[in-house]
């Protein structure tokens, strides 16, 4: 049984403690950024920032509604970057049978920039990102905290309980116990991929109020989910010329 | 905070107000969603939707400035509604009491207002008093100047149309607040609110915790678990400091400053010294001869002898009704008056009002001893833009300081916690803690009045000065020592011992305490109870979260103050289910009850509020400068030009600078028709000189944005993230915009208001970040406080042109 | 200093590993290079307490010779329980950050720069100006002869970011000097 990590965006306050305790843990550098009218910022994901909360607003039946999602690699049960990265370079990504953290390993260094961004484009939930020198980064589940005895680095600055880690089946209860929960004030809430990803978010409302890879998208139509994660494990050009 | 922070999860309703919790005190939320997931109703009331707002069950927009207004209200409400605790109103109130005739107020003004001074005559206000001085009652509420009517007839003009006129609130949300906070006046039921500076920042602030006040004294909400007035202190140790009292009108432990008016202890103690006659009134403050000597002991040390009136001439005296606050500090620097001044770990060339002003004035000195983190607005002040430096004659002074976490000693959270912390690495290069940059540098003050002699050499000589600074030491002399061989009970204390508590503390000079407060968190037989982790607790004690182990709070580890209100007259708990302290065979169980009397109803019992004289809550508050009971008056600058309360438009009382740069705009000013209200950000810390500068946060936040409501937008020609330009009478400040639907126009007094917020923690040091907002707020404040009005203020926003103060 | 580390089972209310999974015998493989020893391992840990907002989270500082290399929310302290927002989050680079000032620096009348002086002579020339301003304008008496011993053209600002016992001193000193223009972060 892997590790889970269970996001309840109904209880983020945006507080962004899990976005600096990553960054911290990690010693990543500062980014240069602007303000652009958004308090999102970075505007996304990238190599200094494996972690980023995302805010969205919304009038929905006249209420005014701020969600927040604390974005991050899924760590999939079936990742299809770990498919990519190591139909080019055997290894370059791993995934951990014991808690199901996919991380780069050492070995990534050796792919190719071309090859790093096949892998980002493998990845449903757009998280990978290649930093100046063309290297693969993400999220690796903080693999060597949770080996060490200690809560991901994110889970442990959360205040409110949104960030929870612990066994698959003990999130997934969790998980399904909220969803109940948030149901009765939003009852299009959601959970996001549950049985294909080991981090779980739990949505206040459908995927359309988020960022477009908030949730996988359905499986094109031919596919099984299987065959088409198969067909990943090919350079991805090959793919897009198979799918059109 | 009357209550804690853990204690936050017992509230049944919890009303955020004047706060932004989520955002600035972030982990706050811990608290209140607990209490949600055990069905409590949380409501954020504040102009704007915020992080706060979202994990709320629902926000209320309210237009800044009129928190009276909506807390009026619900005051009305709650009488109109028959919701409050009856009980507890007539026996822990001052509902029942007498007011005397002299009490009016008509159209706005209280009686006693003087206009050529704009002040009131306080005398005016007083309780009918019998023979002993004790203020007369009626029980049965029926006497028609008892407080319970004076505060029905005061408040019934705030109904709903006149309440929703003003504020911009609609009846519908009037309402829900109204009743599910009112819901919460019964025995077994806690609300609790909670408010920061977006309620003192106001030249009515004072009066908006007072309104709070009344209501959580109608609904019985003070005392008990789960309820009270919380405070959330900004700042890092800003409950200490001001226990400490860096400020010019108290002296540590809310002891009253010296004045030219009390020139022996003696006379000041006679002035500051309530009497009761009533023997049901405890009048705690009975003890502050004994506080005030201790002190002086401990300033002084052995100088201080029972002849010399304990050095209390030395201690210098203000002048009667003199303000010596910031506002008229930088008032007097600004027009030449002061030749050189300290400023540690603050930026006021940022935080403090109408900042063209001030950074104007800081050139005015001779010289300026600064210690900061980093280079700040207020540091390099004399090179800001726009100025030569050669033209500043200042000579500046700059020490490096060290981080917390560089340092050892205590600090004390808003829930009154004293809290030790350790030295976990050296200060980066030559940097120092402020305790190692002070002692060396009065030491080398004192060797020069020893060598030289001077003016008054005694009075600096005389002060009890450690040779090194030692935060231990300290923290024993802040305690407080026997000076003599003393008694104490069962125990005998020698010479040099730690005082157990506050109630061994005497006014003969055999104890010192540099504070009373908190006297009893360093003793013999505990040690420094700041460093104590221990995390027992008995069960009824661990049903609200009490922790009474962890660390020490003053006073006297005492986790909820006021806590004799939460059970009857005879000790037993309001609410069983979370008892704070209970009776129990003849003894208090549970919290440190507020004195150990036995219950009120008891021959020997005492009345709950001991700090106040008559021992009693007050629904009715004579001491205050701005009136017994609140009243809204308008921000001094305001969108209306009138308002229907009555036809003092802004506080008849509110404190002003007059300078050549002060100036205000007009009530209904067409050049400047919106509402500003300025606020702070999870990611940057107040003025913003510390969090700036760490890039990881600057990252996050990089830049001065302003929020507005897509209507201005769409009629000043604005889009998301377009700069523009934003004006006062006073100043011209650059912005992002943020066009959000969580801002939105209020319909006030039958006209469209638009209300605009910025934060004010970005500043030119910090290249292309923007700078002080406060170029736009004015110099006006609070009569009772000084506390500026930074949270309304009216302003106009145009698109910019071209920006030098951003980068694009 | 003694506490005792909450187990993270319990505060998580989940089956996490109190033990690493190494020490469990679980065969990591190849991650097991890549999952060396935590930058923490070894350390000494501190407590300290955040220096923002007065909710006052206890961090805990993990210092290997003498430096520091991480800081974390302490899962111990009733209070935060290992959480921490943004800022508190942020404090190791918030020690690490270039802009920090780390040496004492003077700034001439009318000059255009600063320069840099050691601690003596910062304390000495700091002296000298405090008492020569209060030996020209100290006032003993006021208008109505009473007597005040105040000192009316100097003035104190700042600071709550100081310690409990540092304020003590500050507070004793300006009672000294006669200084009543006295001010900081609580009336703002």
């Amino acid at each position: 049984m892997s590790k889970t990590i269970f996001i309840d965006t109904s209880r983020c306050t945006a507080c962004r403690g899990c976005q600096l305790a990553c960054k911290e843990w990690y010693e990543l550098p500062a980014n240069i950024t602007l303000q652009k009218g958004s308090h999102q910022n970075p505007p996304d994901l990238n190599p200094n920032n494996y972690k980023l909360v995302r805010f969205f607003e919304h009038k929905i039946d006249g209420v005014v509604r701020w969600f927040f999602f604390p974005d991050q690699c899924r760590h999939c049960v079936n990742p299809p970057c770990k498919m990519v990265g190591d139909s080019y370079v055997d290894g370059a990504l791993a995934q951990d049978e014991a808690t199901g953290a996919v991380y780069v390993t050492p070995k990534a260094a050796q792919l190719t920039a071309e090859q790093g961004e096949d892998v980002r484009q493998a990845c449903p939930y757009d998280i990978p990102r290649l930093n100046a020198e063309g290297k693969l980064t993400k999220c690796s589940m903080c693999f060597e905290r949770i080996t060490n005895g200690k809560l991901p680095a994110c889970v442990a600055a959360c205040p409110t309980g949104t960030m929870n880690f612990g066994e698959r089946s003990a999130m997934l209860a969790l998980a399904e116990k909220r969803l109940l929960d948030v149901k009765k004030e939003f009852p299009n809430a959601m959970l996001a991929n549950p049985d294909d990803v080991n981090v779980i978010f739990l949505l206040q409302e459908q995927p359309g109020r988020y960022h477009t890879t908030a949730v996988a998208e359905a499986v094109p139509a031919g596919y099984s989910r299987k065959s088409l994660l198969a067909s990943l494990a090919r350079p991805l050009k090959a793919m897009a010329r198979e799918l059109t | 905070m009357t209550n804690h922070w853990i204690d936050i999860k017992n509230a049944d309703a919890i009303l955020i107000i004047g706060s932004n919790a989520a955002e600035h005190h972030p982990i706050s939320f811990k608290w209140v969603l607990e209490a949600k997931d055990k069905g409590a109703v949380v409501m954020h009331v504040d102009p704007k939707f915020s992080r706060t707002s979202a994990r709320s069950d629902f926000h209320v927009p309210l237009r800044s400035g009129t928190d009276i207004a909506f807390m009026g209200g619900m005051v009305n409400y709650i009488l109109e509604k028959n919701r409050f605790f009856k009980d507890y109103v007539v026996n822990y109130t001052n509902a029942a009491l007498i007011v005397g005739e002299g009490f009016d107020f008509k159209d706005g003004l209280f009686s006693g207002y003087d206009p050529a001074t704009r002040k009131y005559d306080l005398s005016k206000w007083k309780f009918e008093v019998d023979a002993n001085g004790v203020p007369k009652s009626d029980p049965s509420l029926k006497h028609p100047r008892c407080v319970f009517n004076l505060l029905k007839k005061h408040y019934e003009r705030y109904n709903l149309d006149n309440v929703s006129k003003v504020t911009g609130v609609s009846k519908d949300n009037l309402l829900k607040v109204y009743d599910a906070f009112s819901a919460t006046g019964k025995p077994d039921k806690a609300g609790t609110v909670m408010y920061a500076l977006g309620w003192t920042q106001h030249t009515v602030g004072t009066q908006n915790i007072r309104t709070a006040g009344i209501v959580q004294l109608l609904l019985g909400n003070i005392g008990i678990a789960g309820g009270g007035i919380n405070a959330l202190r900004g700042e890092p140790n800003v409950q200490g400091s001001t226990d400490h009292a860096i400020l010019y009108h108290i002296v540590p432990g809310y002891l009253g400053m010296p004045t030219a008016a009390w020139q022996t202890l003696e006379e000041y103690n006679k002035a500051n010294t309530p009497v009761s006659k009533d023997p049901k009134s405890a009048n705690w403050w009975s003890n502050k001869p004994k506080y005030m000597a201790s002190l002086l002991k401990g300033w002084y040390g052995d100088k201080a002898t029972k002849e010399n009136d304990f050095c209390y001439s030395l201690v210098p005296k203000l002048e009667p009704g003199k303000d010596y606050s910031y506002m008229f500090c930088f008032d007097r620097m600004y027009k030449g008056g002061m030749k050189g001044g300290f400023i540690f770990g603050l930026n006021p060339m940022n935080t403090l009002a109408n900042t063209n002003k001030v950074r104007k004035a800081l050139d005015k000195l001779d010289w300026l001893v600064c210690s900061d983190l980093h280079h700040s607005e207020t540091t390099d002040n004399w090179r800001r833009p726009g100025v030569d430096p050669k033209s500043v004659k200042t000579e500046v002074f700059l020490l490096p300081s060290a981080h917390r976490i560089e340092k050892e000693g205590s600090v004390t959270n808003s829930g009154r916690w004293l809290l030790w912390h350790y030295k976990a690495i050296d200060p980066e290069g030559q940097a120092r803690p402020f305790g190692n940059m002070i002692v060396p540098l009065m030491s080398k003050v004192r060797e020069l009045y020893a060598k030289d002699g001077g003016v008054l050499p005694e009075a600096v000589l005389s002060v009890d000065w450690p040779k090194t600074y030692d935060c231990n030491e300290m923290a024993k002399k802040v305690n407080g020592v026997f000076t003599a061989d003393t008694k104490v009970g069962e125990k005998t204390y020698t010479k040099g011992q730690l005082v157990p508590s506050f109630a061994a503390l005497q006014a003969d000079g055999s104890t010192s305490s540099l504070n009373w407060l908190y006297c009893g968190s360093y003793t013999e037989e505990g040690g420094n109870l700041a460093k104590r982790r221990d995390a027992r607790q008995t069960p009824m004690q661990e049903r609200i979260g009490l922790y009474p182990n962890w660390a020490w709070c003053w006073p006297v580890n005492r986790r909820i103050l006021y806590n004799r209100a939460s059970v009857d007259p005879n000790g037993k708990p309001w609410n069983p289910a979370k008892t704070v302290i209970a009776w129990e065979d003849g003894k208090w169980v549970g919290d440190v009850p507020d004195g150990g009397w036995a219950p009120m109803a008891d021959e020997k019992g005492k009345y709950p509020f001991i700090m106040h004289t008559h021992g009693v809550g007050q629904l009715y508050g004579p001491g205050r400068l701005d009136g017994p009971f609140s009243e809204h008056y308008e921000p001094v600058e305001t969108p209306l030009a009138s308002h229907p309360f009555s036809k003092q438009l802004s506080s008849p009382v509110y404190k002003f600078a007059d300078s050549d740069m002060d100036l205000l705009a007009k009530p209904a000013d067409p050049k400047y028709p919106i509402v500003l209200t300025t606020y702070n950000l999870t990611e940057h810390w107040c003025g913003g000189g510390e969090t700036r500068n760490v890039p990881n946060l600057l990252e996050a936040e990089p830049q001065l944005y302003i929020e507005m409501s897509q209507e201005l937008a769409k009629e000043k020609g604005i889009k998301n993230g377009d700069p523009v330009i934003v004006e006062s009478i006073r100043g011209r400040v650059e912005a992002i915009a943020m066009v959000t639907i969580r801002v939105v126009p209020f319909k006030v007094m039958g006209k469209t208001v638009h209300l605009v917020g910025m934060p004010f923690a970005f500043g030119w040091t910090n290249k292309g970040c923007g700078d002080s907002t406060n170029r736009l707020t004015p110099s006006v404040a609070d009569p009772n406080t000084t506390i500026y009005e930074l949270k309304a203020c009216q302003v106009n926003v145009r698109k910019a042109d071209k920006v030098t103060e951003l980068k694009l | 200093m003694k506490w005792t580390r909450r187990d993270f089972m319990k505060l998580t209310g989940a089956g996490v590993a109190g033990l690493g999974l190494v020490q469990l015998g679980v065969d990591l493989g190849p991650a097991r290079a890549y999952a060396a020893g935590l930058k923490t391992e070894g350390a000494k840990e501190v407590i300290t307490v955040c220096p923002f907002c007065s909710v006052s989270c206890n961090i805990i500082g993990s210092v290997k010779d003498g430096k520091l290399v991480s800081t974390e929310g302490d899962p111990d302290y009733p209070i935060n329980r290992g959480a921490l927002c943004a800022k508190g989050a942020a404090l190791l680079s918030m020690t690490r950050n270039e802009h920090r000032l780390t040496k004492p620096m003077y700034r001439a009348p009318n000059s255009d720069k600063w320069e840099e002086k050691s601690w003596d002579w910062m304390f000495e020339r700091i002296a000298q100006r405090v008492k020569e301003t209060r030996d020209k304008d100290f006032i003993f008496k006021d208008d109505k002869g009473r007597t005040v011993n105040r000192l009316e053209t100097v003035f104190f600002h700042g600071t709550s970011h100081a310690d409990n016992e540092e304020l003590a001193l500050a507070h004793q000193i300006c009672k000294g000097l006669g200084l009543v223009y006295l001010d900081h972060q609580a009336r703002t």
